[in-house]
């Protein structure tokens, strides 16, 4: 059983604290990122920055939602230490010069896009369909990617960071498989059919239009980085096992929809699924700047990569 | 909300020492009463006081450590002990003495200072039916204000000598067979009553946060309720943890004055507008001639809040009626919609104490001003670490973050028949017998007491009712000549079974927390009803749901 003890994860995540502060970013070793790789990773990290901001407003669309005040306050935890991630990777940018000024840098537009939908929807999505994405981008895209980071990265500050930033990781998963697993319980009968509502619903499609280009957008991005897709892709599958490990995990039917999600990202010969997903990475490139969403919420503009204020 | 408190001490710091032996020569002249009983007991006294605090033993010590009597001895000198001490007068009872640890009267209203402090109850409600003020500047006046008025009442009713200033009451125990409490005070004095009123005030220990590394700022730390006046805020970096009742007087205040502040919320609240207003003096002077017009006002005022219990109390069309208001008085006042989804409480209103403001809402608002949700991790040598890893630099905190309420314990050691304890007894949860009386503790009378208290209306109105229900026992004490009025168990079992039935269906047991409720969720707190139904309750003293023992019978 992953089943956890909720209030020891609360204490236990409450005496896990860290701060910008402990980490001393102007020590010696920034030198030690490449020419060759410079671009590419600050391309990457970009990326990765605003995929943390955004995990941190899933969690904290997942606080309201939650069925006690033990997860809530949990989850109100986890949307501060993604939002620490994203302060984080940021400081690194700057340690690597690749702040324009203090500027944050611009969200690519699959993220504009994910962006927009988590700050008109996430609210008011039902627990269960949160509480499996989030495992998904967690693993697929933070805890993944973050490990192709330290192979390929030198500079000791990125990993000392990224040691912090994992073992807050290794916490969310562990919530978030518990959390897979709890609803998996309920009836199934009336799950099925508040799945199959939550599908029909409007909010939701455009979300799912906007999560599944980012998925490859992200593959694309580690591609040009020189790290091997193989990687991404067995971490996915790491979701599958993980949250499947129980039969109420595999119950959940938004575990069903996401893992089968998963399983074709992972397979490059489904060119059903990505020819078309391939083509809407390709036409977000294309939106014209004016259409795209203009107006930036205001939670998108709490980094900070300064340990002090 | 039991705030683990490191520094559970007074409110007041205490008096220089000069000051302090001036008090103890003009109390000494002022009771010549006490003084043959003070004789009589001067050796054991004596002998107490060797014991409590030989390092400090003095002449004058011993001499002020004789046991003193009274008829009643009541414990605080706030709006309760002081409109006990004004009914018992009324109703000829006059030996009775206050014990107060600090050196003013007043309680609650002498240790908020803080700037914006104010009552939000309406000023003619919120004071007493039988001491009524017709020059109430403002329809909820400031702190200094309703400070004035409580010394007013000391004045008008000549109070000032049965009150003992720097008596700090640490344990109070029942003699069963002299039918006798026995009061001791951390300065060494011992008093003895008859019966004993405990109005030591339900907020009356400033509480801090349980917070790692709270003693490690080196900066300014004040608290709302130790307001430090000497502290100037202009151009600091001011932080204000909490955001409950006092700190949305503070925060619109601190706005003007403070440099940059940056303000640390836990749960958002529901907050309501404030329909304040100065009153003009026309109408001040109306209410003084003619006394009808006021109490016609005070009327209208005590039933607007009886139908906000309505909304406030249980669940009804009144309480979502309620939460639009509040909705609708964010949405005018907020325009950004991350900050309005900070703001927007995501419990029932009702659950905890609604708050009343027109200021606060855009004072969060200006330039100098930050909103920050973000838990804090801990509190460091410079300033306050959020767990979004940043380290907020300050160079003065602002604890707005309430008071240490006792819901399961007391503030003291309490004795009672047997040598049974209060403190263990409610260590699951207080609860007492209409609030007042608990078995098992003959003679002892609470204000504020187990669910006394309004969510909705004056707390003086409750206030009120109890201390005439205390002058019913006490009068029975006095003029029955008995050693043991003792409200039987059976009929407090009774009593609380009802309310725990009643409590189960409002709002405050509704699932937030908040300090109404102990760590298990049991609401020792709140009384579940109107107010007009305590006072009901509270208008009748049944004789048969007390046990007496006359003081010449055998115990
Ligand atoms: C900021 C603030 C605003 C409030 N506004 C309202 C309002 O608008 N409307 C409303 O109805 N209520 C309000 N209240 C509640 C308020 O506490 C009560 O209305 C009322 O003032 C309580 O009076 P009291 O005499 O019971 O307690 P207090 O005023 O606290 O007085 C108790 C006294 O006992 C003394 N004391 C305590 N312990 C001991 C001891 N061991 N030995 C000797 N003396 C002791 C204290 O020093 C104090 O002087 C407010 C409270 C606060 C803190
Ligand atoms: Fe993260
Ligand atoms: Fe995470």
């Amino acid at each position: 059983m992953a089943n956890i003890d909720l209030d020891k994860m609360l204490a236990k995540v409450k005496s896990s604290q860290w701060a910008l502060a402990d980490i001393d970013w102007d020590a010696p070793g920034a030198d030690l990122i490449t020419e060759e790789q410079w671009p590419k990773l600050k391309a990457f990290m970009a990326d990765l920055m605003w995929i943390e901001h955004v995990g941190a407003r899933g969690f904290a669309a997942m606080a309201k939602k939650a069925p006690d005040d033990t997860l809530k306050q949990i989850y109100t935890y986890f949307h501060a230490e993604e939002q620490r991630h994203a302060n984080a990777e940021m400081a690194l940018m700057k340690r690597w010069g690749m702040l324009d000024g203090d500027e944050l840098p611009e969200p690519n537009k699959n993220l504009k896009l994910v962006i927009q939908w988590l700050d008109k929807y996430s609210d008011d999505m039902p627990l269960e369909v949160l509480g499996s994405v989030i495992p998904m981008l967690e693993i697929a895209l933070d805890g993944a990617l973050c490990t192709f980071l330290l192979d390929t990265v030198d500079d000791p500050v990125c990993h000392q960071a990224f040691a912090r930033i994992n073992d807050d990781e290794s916490r969310h998963l562990g919530v978030g498989f518990h959390v897979l697993e709890m609803q998996g319980r309920g009836d199934l009968y009336i799950k099925a059919l508040k799945t199959v509502a939550t599908v029909l619903d409007p909010r939701l499609i455009l979300g799912i239009a906007s999560y599944v280009p980012l998925l490859n957008r992200m593959r694309d991005n580690v591609v040009a980085m020189g790290l091997s897709e193989e990687k991404l892709y067995a971490c996915m599958k790491k979701f599958e096992r993980i949250g499947g490990r129980t039969a109420q995990g595999r119950r959940n039917p938004w575990y069903q929809i996401i893992s089968r999600h998963g399983r074709m990202v992972v397979n490059r010969d489904n060119r059903a699924y990505h020819a078309p997903v391939d083509l809407m990475v390709r036409l977000t490139d294309y939106i014209p700047e004016r259409l795209m969403p203009s107006r930036v919420p205001t939670w998108v503009k709490g980094i900070s990569y300064r340990p002090t204020a | 909300m039991s705030n683990e408190n490191e520094q559970n001490q007074n409110t007041t710091a205490p008096a220089p020492a000069a000051k302090k032996k001036k008090a103890a020569t003009r109390k000494a002249a002022a009771r010549p009463a006490a003084k043959k009983a003070a004789v009589k007991r001067k050796a054991t006294a004596r002998k107490k006081a060797v014991a409590a605090k030989s390092s400090r033993r003095s002449d004058a010590q011993s001499k002020r450590n004789a046991v003193k009597e009274a008829s009643v001895v009541i414990v605080g000198a706030g709006f309760a002990g002081l409109g006990m001490a004004i009914r018992l007068r009324q109703a000829g009872v006059d030996d009775f003495v206050l014990l107060e640890r600090a050196d003013k009267v007043g309680g609650t209203w002498r240790d908020n200072t803080y700037p914006g402090a104010a009552c939000d109850i309406p000023s003619h409600l919120y004071s007493y039916s039988f001491a009524p003020n017709p020059h109430w500047s403002r329809h909820f006046s400031g702190s200094a204000e309703i400070l004035g008025y409580i010394e007013h009442l000391v004045k008008q009713y000549g109070l000032r000598d049965k009150i003992h200033f720097q008596q700090d009451v640490t344990d109070a125990r029942f003699d069963e067979t002299k039918g006798q409490w026995r009061v001791d005070t951390r300065q060494g004095d011992v008093w003895q009553g008859r019966a004993v009123v405990m109005a030591q005030g339900p907020l009356s220990n400033a509480s801090f946060p349980d917070i790692e590394g709270l003693t490690d700022f080196k900066g300014k730390r004040i608290h709302s309720a130790r307001w430090d006046h000497d502290y100037d805020f202009s151009g600091k970096r001011v932080a204000v943890i909490g955001t409950g009742a006092s700190a949305v007087q503070i925060i619109p205040e601190l706005a003007k004055t403070a440099g940059t502040l940056k303000v640390f919320q836990r749960t958002p609240a529901w907050v309501i507008p404030r329909p304040d207003y100065a009153t003009p003096d026309w109408n001040k002077a109306l209410f003084e001639k003619l006394p009808l017009t006021r109490k016609a006002m005070r009327q209208a005022l005590y039933w607007t809040h009886e139908t906000m219990a309505l909304a406030v109390i249980w669940n009804s069309p009144l309480t979502r009626l309620a939460e639009r208001l509040s909705l609708t008085h964010l949405r005018s006042q907020v325009k950004d919609d991350w900050m309005r989804r900070q703001l927007t409480p995501d419990f029932r209103i009702g659950c905890k104490r609604v708050l009343l403001s027109n200021d606060y809402y855009p004072a969060l608002q200006r330039d100098n001003v930050d909103l920050i949700t973000w838990p804090i991790a801990r509190i460091a040598e410079n300033g306050v670490r959020t767990c979004d890893g940043i380290e907020h630099q300050f160079d003065c905190i602002v604890f707005a973050t309430g008071f240490d309420v006792p819901k399961s314990g007391t503030p003291f050691p309490i004795r009672g028949l047997n040598g049974r304890e209060l403190g263990e007894e409610w260590s699951g949860g207080a609860r007492a017998y209409k609030s007042v009386s608990v078995a098992g503790y003959p003679n002892l009378f609470f204000t504020f007491g187990p669910n006394s208290g309004p969510g909705h209306n004056s707390a003086l109105v409750y206030m009120e009712a109890q201390l005439d229900y205390a002058v019913e026992g006490i009068r029975r004490i006095l003029d029955h000549d008995l050693k043991i009025l003792d409200v039987r168990e059976s009929v407090q079992q009774r009593h609380n079974r009802h309310l725990q039935k009643r409590l189960a269906r409002t709002n405050w047991n509704s699932g937030c927390k908040s300090w109404y409720l102990t760590e298990d969720g049991y609401n020792a707190t709140m009384y579940p009803g109107f107010a007009s139904q305590y006072r009901r309750q509270m208008s009748r003293f049944v004789d048969q749901h007390y046990r007496r023992v006359p003081q010449t019978g055998s115990a």
